[in-house]
């Protein structure tokens, strides 16, 4: 699955640890959900879609 | 030592090890020090050889107690990564050298008791893999 995270990341000017603090997670999971190594969960996907008040099918993406 | 390292579930689970290691050393040396070398399958010497492999059981309870205490479901994700390949290494090991040694005869023979030092080595594997599949460490070896 693929997804804007790190675009969304970089437009808001977030570190990705700033990002992982606001979700509750590591450092390392918002890297590997960006990177594409991880999916995150649906309860963590819809976390994510919260902190950008985005609707997550703009964040996440089908491949 | 990386970040994760410092998730309350890593430390927990750093400091179940280290007593549950200091309990299974000290059971190790009260059945050498309470059963004499050559001495009978006598029940009173019982306890005494089953309570360091009972211990060993509290190595998989600390690690199951992480696998349910990590918040962060990436890092429990790797930490299962590392399980799973060490359960794989494990038995594809033990289940080999079984089968190997009922037709080579003169093949030395594996004592039980490694199968869970063996399991621990095996998550070191598992560490690499991880490292190498996901370019992550997660919390532990």
């Amino acid at each position: 699955m693929n997804n804007r995270l790190k675009v969304l990341r970089a437009e808001r000017d977030w570190s990705q640890q700033h990002l992982a603090d606001a979700l509750g997670v590591s450092r390392q999971s918002v890297n590997a959900i960006e990177t594409g190594r991880f999916d995150p969960s649906l309860p963590l996907a819809f976390r994510i879609a919260d902190i950008f008040a985005l609707p997550i099918e703009q964040i996440f993406l089908r491949d | 030592m990386s970040r994760s390292n410092r998730n309350p579930a890593y430390r927990r689970y750093m400091w179940r090890s280290l007593l549950i290691s200091t309990a299974y050393i000290a059971t190790i040396l009260l059945a050498v020090w309470a059963i004499p070398d050559n001495a009978p399958t006598a029940p009173a010497y019982l306890p005494f050889a089953l309570l360091p492999g009972i211990i060993i059981g509290g190595w998989v309870w600390a690690m199951a107690r992480l696998l349910v205490e990590l918040q962060d479901e990436y890092l429990r994700f790797l930490e299962v990564q590392k399980i799973l390949v060490a359960t794989g290494v494990t038995l594809a090991w033990t289940g080999a050298w079984g089968v190997a040694e009922l037709f080579l005869p003169h093949l030395p023979k594996v004592p039980v008791f490694f199968v869970f030092p063996a399991w621990c080595l095996g998550l070191v594997v598992g560490q690499l893999v991880v490292r190498i599949r996901f370019g992550a460490d997660g919390g532990c070896p």
